[in-house]
């Protein structure tokens, strides 16, 4: 009888000792955390650049060139800095005509060339604007932008070698932050 | 003939003459919080949810958009792998107006799918912010989404415990038969 109750025992303490550990895998808590209830933000104090009326293959420059407009980390984290362009769209009908962005600032029939300068960048000179996310202040050669930092660029754009004149054309640049 | 080469090159110099007007499409100053979100053991088949808190901080009110955005290897912190599919990222809407000098929390659920192949993973995705516009110029803000999913744990709670029941079925055998034996002795 003895050999019995010492066997149920030792059964139910091995059961015991194979199964809580993952039991009490299971009981672990989804845990949730929003890093410093950082704040993130990124202010630009120009947003427009009416152009009027332009001509082929011609190149336009921001006036000042480089620091026309300014960007400002404000929040209170450090953060990573993107840019990417879009095709240029005629307003009258998005979907029936664009001047398509070059990926590399130049420009062709139907397509146009856009680049970006940062005033201090002076290992890059002027950088294409890409329809891909690219470095906007190159943190990878420097360091990223800190709360209060500020950087002044300007812009570049080339117009196509040929286009269908009298048309509107619009387009966007997006400039991204992210927390370093 | 030369009438018609002269005609051509009229209109070849009206084309440039009568050039479109190229314009370069309101700067929007908001902030998001908080700007990095850690989900860690969320098993294999639940959903974990947390808050965005988009802040307007213009005179006027505007429409945000909010989407999933794969960041390039190179952007990810270190360890983390590529979010296995945007579409786990569930938000009430993907657009939402914010009144002037004004929050707004939109709500953004995380849910995992049940299959064992999605434990133990270490992925990061971002949430885009932006605010709508048509300028020329616009901001966008991501926050930083890292979600770890629990080390196979349905998979070893499962082993543990038939390794119990079978070590169990055994020494109960054992004890049963070493007691009739004992017992079949006696008589």
């Amino acid at each position: 009888m003895k050999a019995v109750i010492t066997s149920i025992v030792v059964a139910i303490i091995l059961a015991l000792i194979f199964s809580l550990p993952a039991l009490a895998q299971d009981s672990d808590a989804i845990t949730i955390t929003m890093t410093g209830v950082n704040d993130i933000s990124i202010s630009l104090d120009k947003t427009q650049w009416p152009l009027g009326e332009v001509a082929t293959d011609t190149e336009h420059m921001t006036s000042p060139p480089i620091e026309w407009c300014t960007l400002t980390v404000e929040g209170n984290c450090n953060v990573n800095t993107f840019v990417v362009g879009e095709d240029a769209e005629w307003i009258g009908n998005p979907s029936a005509y664009k001047w398509t962005l070059s990926n590399d600032g130049t420009n062709g029939e139907n397509v146009y060339g856009l680049q970006f300068r940062i005033s201090g960048d002076t290992t890059r000179g002027y950088v294409p604007v890409a329809k891909t996310e690219g470095e906007f202040w190159p943190y990878g050669g420097g360091s990223s932008l800190a709360p209060g930092d500020t950087k002044q660029f300007g812009l570049k754009l080339l117009t196509p070698t040929y286009f269908v004149g009298g048309r509107q054309m619009q387009t966007q640049i997006t400039i991204s932050a992210v927390a370093a | 003939m030369i009438r018609l080469i002269k005609l051509a090159g009229l209109i070849a110099a009206l084309l440039v003459i009568l050039l479109p007007s190229f314009t370069l499409a309101q700067n929007v100053n908001f902030s998001v919080s908080p700007a990095e979100v850690h989900i860690d053991n969320l098993p294999p088949g639940e959903a974990a949810e947390f808050e965005l808190t988009i802040h307007n901080k213009e005179k006027l009110a505007h429409n945000f958009t909010i989407a999933a955005f794969q960041p390039p290897e190179e952007e990810r912190r270190e360890g983390r792998a590529e979010f296995p599919d945007d579409s786990w990222i569930s938000f009430p809407s993907q657009e939402i107006e914010v009144a002037s000098n004004s929050e707004a929390n939109v709500t953004v659920t995380v849910a995992i799918p049940r299959e064992q192949q999605w434990a133990g993973g270490d992925w990061e995705t971002w949430l885009g912010v932006a605010a709508e516009s048509s300028d020329l110029l616009a901001v966008k803000l991501y926050v930083r989404l890292l979600v770890s999913t629990n080390p196979a744990a349905e998979a070893r709670s499962n082993a543990g415990l038939v390794a119990g029941i079978v070590a169990g079925i055994v020494l109960l055998g054992c004890g049963g038969y070493y007691y009739f034996r004992h017992k079949t002795k006696l008589e």
